[in-house]
């Protein structure tokens, strides 16, 4: 506990324990609608949190996370769809196969040389790639889809089918809503601690200067590997999750580009590199898409939604090229202290 | 009428208490001998109508909707209340649930939309989920209405049915125009439409007996900005005609590059699919769209109601043209319309009796009368052959409805600019 408040001003870990807590509480005075909004604040800020490990610690763009995202649906939703195995031990497999997935692509990537923006065109191409074998895949379904078992959700339940709707992801929307804060907390935690370990300081040399951290003896090729492993089962944690709140799979939207773009999204508004950013942008990118969704049904004018957060999106990265967050954290002074020297 | 003014009493005697109860036992009749007017009096029934109003579908949803801007007043006047409350998907599934849910909180009593199969199956959870009846205007996979809801109805063909229907539907265009192509090659897109398509149409193909060998099947993406090595490839197999499924921009792009290559076909023929029918693709092609030919379910244009719903489009919506996409919108708006009228309330369950228990004889689009079997599909819809000419889609099969006849084959792109 002491290493993850370290260094950390007392009114920012107060802010946080407070922002937590109230988010815990919010399913007491919402449902519906608003929860719904809340669950994709969190799963967004999950694959936010999972995407700026690689590119936000360890400086390795990847525009193919939604290849980690399918990978991890369709290993859990099979799983549930055929052999009837819940969520849980479904995330097993999810965690291996992308885990794998990630350390083939790693290693075909940084083995050869592979960097910047052709290493992210090598993720888009392994997205592409898996869509079109999931596409003709007819034990998952191919183009016409997974679907997973609905159940109606406006039912009353005692505390056994409380628990049972935890353990297999079939209840009503608050269940889901705990299950995911409870990810996004999770790992927010555990990149805290594994940024303040030597993995972490080594993926910072790595990013800020590769040849430089290779010449002071670090392992690169370990260590970005690491780091895409870990990015990919976060990733697939919040496939999971999408599997069973969503209950479809289509390869075509699953792995589609369009959703890797929108989990980087959050991070770059909230701010790369930092550990409350993809938190930050994820909450904000979505609460303001959504009031502008409803501006745009008031007015009638379609689009509007869209363009408006262009302009929002443009204004954020001219005038806080930062991200977000780094300008909130000082003008609420809550920067970290640096460890004495 | 005359009365006397001391008294207020009518002239011919009838007096203020006979007149009471005259008004009261009129009253007490008036529901059976008016059902509609009775119907007026109700409040109208909300439904939230989910469409990809932004987003690459955004055109497509933009037709759909004006099916749902006139549903209003043309219900109206055949005695339906009906509010519309509209909702934009964005192209994209997660977004189409989050709206699904918002309108659902904001106390809509139906669900209507939402044109794209991935939405379309994410709201169908959301609704069922939350026991919210949902009519399905357009979206073609056939998992939607196999899962047992009990809440989704659809008034589409499932793409089996519409592969079935398009294939047959292609034999009687030759056999009416006398002319049997001996060769085709099928491109297609490679989104889940286009592979459910091309999947259905290698499995149905042998079984509807084309009289035609398929000799290469080529796919590309819906989002392709070039295609002139797919249509290379298939010049290279010198085809009798081109057989497509597509959505609007390639099926622009296709044509295109067949007028740049001088491709030439016997013609250029979707067994149902969204493209080639729209307006943008005649306005965008000019001489080029001509001629090109879709098997796909359509309006009745021999049906009253099609008239009406056709006149008061032309009417409102003068630079566009009325077609399949606003014709289902309006088509499933006026099945809920009818359910709410018939369950003589807004509760979920009685929608859902009412809406299993439909049979509309006289309604806008081609097929049989509208009912729903055990799954929740409306099994009667029937598909036209529609082909471009003098700049906009025309019925040229079944013969009981065509408004033109076939032109097969096409003339050559040289003879056209």
């Amino acid at each position: 506990m002491r290493s993850l408040f370290e260094g950390v001003p007392a009114r920012a870990a107060w802010g946080l324990v407070c922002v937590i807590v109230l988010l815990y509480l919010a399913p007491l005075v919402f449902g519906g609608y608003v929860l719904s909004v809340l669950i994709l604040c969190c799963y967004l800020a999950v694959l936010g949190q999972a995407w700026n490990v690689m590119m936000g610690f360890a400086g390795q763009l990847s525009l193919g996370h939604a290849l980690y995202i399918g990978l991890g649906a369709y290993a859990s939703g099979a799983l549930f769809f055929h052999f009837g195995l819940g969520p849980w031990i479904g995330l097993i497999p999810a965690f291996i196969v992308a885990g794998a997935m990630g350390a083939l692509i790693g290693w075909l990537g940084f083995r050869f040389g592979i960097r910047g923006v052709y290493f992210a065109l090598l993720t888009i191409a392994f997205a592409e790639f898996v869509r079109i074998l999931f596409d003709h895949w007819g034990w998952i379904g191919g183009s016409s889809g997974m679907f997973l078992l609905v159940q109606n959700r406006n039912i009353d339940m005692d505390a056994a089918s409380i628990a049972n709707a935890f353990w297999t992801l079939r209840g009503p929307n608050w269940v889901f809503y705990y299950v995911i804060l409870t990810g996004m907390v999770a790992c927010l935690v555990t990149v805290r601690l594994l940024m303040r370990t030597r993995v972490g300081y080594y993926w910072l040399a790595i990013r800020e200067d590769q040849e430089a951290a290779q010449a002071m003896g670090i392992n690169v090729l370990r260590y970005k590997l690491l780091a895409v492993v870990i990015s990919a089962m976060m990733t697939a944690f919040g496939g999971v999750f999408y599997a069973f709140y969503n209950n479809t799979l289509y390869p075509e939207s699953i792995f589609s580009i369009d959703r890797s773009i929108e989990l980087l999204l959050g991070v770059i508004i909230g701010g790369i590199g930092t550990l409350f950013g993809p938190i930050l942008g994820a909450f904000a990118l979505t609460w303001l898409g959504e009031g502008l969704s409803i501006t745009q049904e008031w007015f009638d004018i379609a689009g509007l939604k869209l363009l408006t957060y262009g302009v929002a999106m443009l204004a954020i990265i001219l005038f806080r090229p930062a991200g977000l967050w780094p300008w909130l954290r000082r003008l609420l002074g809550m920067e970290e202290r640096r460890p004495d020297a | 009428m005359t009365t006397d003014d001391k008294t207020l009493k009518p002239a011919h005697g009838i007096g203020r208490r006979q007149f009471t109860g005259a008004a009261i036992a009129g009253a007490a009749t008036l529901p059976v001998l008016h059902p509609l007017r009775l119907v007026r009096a109700q409040a109208p029934v909300r439904v939230g109508v989910l469409l990809p109003r932004s987003g690459f579908l955004s055109a497509i949803g933009a037709a759909c909707w004006r099916g749902a801007e006139l549903a209003p007043n043309i219900l109206s006047d055949m005695g339906l209340a009906v509010e519309v409350v509209g909702a934009d998907t964005e192209s994209n599934p997660d977004t189409g649930r989050t709206q699904a849910e918002r309108l659902i909180r904001e106390g809509v009593d139906m669900l209507v939309g939402c044109f794209d199969s991935g939405t379309t199956a994410a709201v169908a959870q959301v609704a069922e989920q939350n026991g919210m009846p949902f009519v399905i205007n357009i979206a073609a996979d056939p998992a939607i209405t196999e899962q047992g809801y009990q809440y989704v109805f659809r008034n589409f063909p499932k793409a089996p049915t519409l592969v079935m229907r398009g294939l047959g539907s292609i034999n009687n265009l030759f056999e009416v125009t006398g002319t049997t192509p001996r060769t085709t090659v099928f491109m297609h897109i490679n989104d889940t439409f286009g592979t459910a398509m091309s999947r259905g149409i290698q499995a149905l193909a042998p079984r509807v007996g084309v009289p035609y060998e398929f000799l290469d099947s080529i796919s590309y993406d819906p989002q392709a900005r070039d295609l002139s090595v797919e249509v290379s490839r298939a010049r290279a197999l010198d085809p009798d005609f081109l057989m497509v499924v597509t959505r609007l921009n390639d099926a622009i792009l296709l044509v295109r590059e067949c007028v740049r290559q001088r491709f030439d076909t016997m013609g250029i023929i979707s067994p149902g699919s969204p493209g080639m029918y729209e307006k943008q693709f005649a306005d965008t092609l000019g001489p080029y769209a001509e001629y090109a030919t879709t098997s796909v379910p359509w309006f009745n244009p021999t049906s009253p109601i099609t008239t009406e719903l056709q006149s008061q489009f032309v009417a409102e919506f003068p630079d566009q043209t009325f077609e399949l996409n606003p014709g289902f919108t309006f088509e499933a708006l006026m099945i809920c319309a009818d359910a709410a009228q018939r369950a003589g309330s807004t509760n979920a369950d009685d929608l859902v009796a009412a809406l299993r228990a439909t049979e509309i004889a006289e309604h806008p689009m081609y097929g049989g009368p509208i009912q729903f079997d055990e799954e929740g599909q409306n099994p009667n819809i029937d598909t036209v052959v529609v082909q471009i000419q003098d700049g906009g889609p025309v019925v040229t099969a079944p013969v009981d409805i065509a408004t033109a006849e076939a032109v097969f084959p096409v003339p050559s792109w040289a003879d056209r600019g």
